[in-house]
């Protein structure tokens, strides 16, 4: 069996490494990291063209991103045929009531306030696996 | 009017006649024919003198030959007194020798001896009527030199002076007035146009010159302008000028105006306004700067709710990592501080929350309506008593306490204000609390007063600082971030009002507020 991804976009180091630790905890994927907007950015090109995709769950992306913002790699992957279908859960540590709005709008799994908690990421997963 | 002349209406005559029965004859005749003409008789001209210098009568009707001092001699002593006096001369044929006599010191009428009655009635007739017409004259002298007189006083008084422009004798009259405005003595300078013209500022000429044409065209309406009169001193006054044309028919034979000299008017209205564009700089200067803060404010409280928010988010991150993976620690120690570790990152989240909403309330835009208090604090306490069923609380509202303000952010203000005294309420037997207001020193003034716990006026300073409680944590339930009364006040400030409050140990306590009566709507933020 081909194994199954979480890809984390998230460019500090400390919140990635809490976010892994939720994940680890939380489910057996493998964890995928991008540290910048443009790094993710190629990725999903990547997984555009060998079909890896497929074997992605779940993306977490922060909103706050150098380069490239989380907002506009969203509609990246709305914009895209073979992406459009990705979950994507936000986790941000802002409130910005706007930069929520947009996200429901582009169509997000959930929209999480850091920390992300154990709890709150299988509730993720297990309502996506059941879309599935 | 005429009737009352043929009866010499208040005239009086001195009438001479050496012959007593003709002078009695006549007298009779004239108090029958003028019964209003008062008649002295003297039988000589010496008498008769005597008699003029107390009565001085309009008319002297005398004989001529007479002894002790004819008619001539006293005619003439009698115009020395009052050359105005109207002589009869009456004559007989033989006295003709006295005619030229007569002529000579203004005798004006003679009637000839003996006496016919007509005539001399008619000759007394034109005489009256001539009396009258002179009186009627000096009347209307007198009525005139009033007029003019009161004329003169009121454009002294009112600084109004007034002139014409003659277009056939091409000439100008001043009113004395006009003269003085202009600077000068009254007609120590000719009137003339070109001299009127002189008297205007150069830069002012055309303008007036301007008006004085359009005045003579017939559709012309009246209307005025502000010139300046610039006086031989060099001094400049302000006068409002008003031309109108003066028509005769379809024809403009002249133009009439007024100079009314609205110097000092024109000052303090220039003071006025130089007052209100101060104000106004002030004001936009203080907005300026209000703005600066308010942006600044607004820079900090991104900073909290932003940048702060990331790394206060791992902080929980890490808490929340150390209780799950060192819990099972051996050291008892680990999962306490642990624990403790994370109730303070909790502590920190809800005063970054609590900041947040505090300078919310300095950030936000007003809509202001109209907002019934009376209500907004019987529905709030229906909410606190409907969630403590168990407590017993008498409520007291005065109704009508409707003013102009945010009705949201009122409704804020009223609940902290309430939400306090239905705590500290909470120890008391019989609770009460109550919402009024009453006018203190002519302002309207909003209370919320109840009879719980109360405080030591000595801690009143700190009432409405956030963060700040003058109870003991946990000694009337869980005290929150003490934001409660700071953001009441915070509320009351941003509404132009006051906030303050009085209390005593076990007493109670009473919040006061006032309110701006007409707040702004709208934001300290600039539009962006």
């Amino acid at each position: 069996m081909a194994p199954s991804y979480i890809l984390l976009v998230e460019d500090n180091p400390d919140d990635l490494f809490l976010a892994s630790r939720i994940i680890g905890k939380a489910c057996q994927h493998e964890i995928l990291t991008a540290r910048d907007g443009e790094e993710a950015d190629e990725l999903f090109r990547r997984m555009e063209q060998d079909e890896s995709y497929r074997q992605v769950k779940l993306v977490l992306l922060d909103l706050k991103l150098p380069k490239i913002s989380g907002l506009d790699l969203l509609r990246g992957i709305r914009g895209s045929a073979k992406l459009q279908g990705l979950a994507v859960a936000i986790l941000t540590s802002s409130d910005n009531e706007a930069d929520q709005e947009q996200c429901w709008e582009l169509g997000v799994v959930d929209y999480i306030y850091k920390p992300m908690t154990v709890d709150r990421l299988k509730g993720i997963l297990s309502r996506s696996e059941g879309a599935q | 009017m005429i009737d009352e002349e043929r009866e010499g209406a208040g005239a009086s005559m001195l009438y001479v006649e050496d012959e007593a029965d003709a002078r009695q004859m006549v007298t009779r005749m004239l108090a029958m024919n003028y019964p209003n003409l008062t008649v002295y008789s003297a039988d000589n001209g010496l008498q008769a003198l005597e008699l003029y210098r107390q009565h001085t009568p309009e008319i002297v009707m005398t004989d001529i030959n007479m002894p002790v001092m004819d008619g001539i001699r006293m005619s003439r002593e009698i115009k020395v007194i009052n050359p105005d006096v109207r002589i009869i001369a009456v004559t007989a044929h033989s006295d003709t020798s006295y005619l030229l006599s007569a002529i000579e010191i203004g005798v004006h009428h003679y009637v000839l001896k003996p006496l016919n009655y007509q005539e001399l009635f008619t000759v007394l007739d034109k005489v009256l009527e001539q009396i009258e017409l002179k009186r009627l004259v000096s009347a209307q002298h007198r009525r005139l030199a009033q007029s003019q007189r009161q004329l003169a006083a009121a454009q002294r008084i009112a600084h109004l002076g007034s002139w014409q422009r003659n277009l056939a004798a091409e000439n100008m009259d001043w009113s004395d007035e006009m003269y003085r405005i202009c600077g000068v003595e009254p007609e120590s300078v000719p009137a003339s146009y070109h001299s009127f013209m002189e008297r205007f500022h150069p830069e002012d000429q055309a303008a007036v010159a301007e008006s004085m044409q359009s005045a003579l065209d017939p559709q012309h309406q009246p209307d005025h302008k502000f010139v300046r009169v610039v006086r031989l001193d060099g001094s400049i006054r302000i006068v409002r000028l008003d031309v109108e044309g003066v028509r005769d028919g379809d024809s403009t034979i002249g133009v009439i105006g007024t100079c009314h000299d609205v110097t000092e008017l024109k000052e303090a209205e220039q003071q006025v306004r130089s007052l209100t564009e101060e104000l106004e700089r002030r004001v936009l200067q203080r907005t300026s700067l209000l703005q600066v803060t308010v942006s600044e404010l607004e820079n900090f409280s991104y900073f909290v709710s932003h940048d702060l928010r990331a790394p206060v988010a791992r902080l929980e991150g890490f808490c929340t990592a150390l209780v799950e993976d060192c819990g099972v620690c051996g050291h008892a120690n680990c999962r306490q501080y642990a624990e403790r570790s994370a109730s303070v990152v909790q502590q920190i989240k809800q005063i970054m929350d609590a900041f947040n909403s505090l300078t919310h309330l300095a950030r936000c835009t007003l809509a202001i309506r109209d907002t019934d208090l009376s209500v907004l604090a019987r529905d709030i306490l229906r909410d606190l008593a409907a969630d403590a069923p168990q407590r017993k609380v008498e409520v007291v509202i005065a109704e009508g306490a409707r003013v102009k303000g945010d009705p949201e952010l009122l409704g804020k203000a009223l609940r902290h204000l309430l939400d306090n005294a239905w705590k500290f309420t909470s120890k008391t037997e019989r609770g009460r609390i109550e919402f009024g207001w009453s006018d203190r020193h002519g302002v309207r003034t909003y209370f919320v007063r109840d009879n719980g716990a109360g405080f030591n006026m000595k801690y009143a300073e700190k009432l409405f600082k956030p963060f700040q409680t003058i109870h003991a944590p946990g000694e009337f339930g869980w005290a929150g971030t003490g934001i409660g009364l700071a953001s009441a006040h915070s509320i009351v400030l941003r509404h132009g009002g006051r906030m303050w409050a009085e209390g005593e140990v076990g007493q109670g306590a009473t919040f006061f507020f006032t309110l701006e009566p007409n707040p702004e709507s709208g934001s300290y933020l600039k539009e962006s």
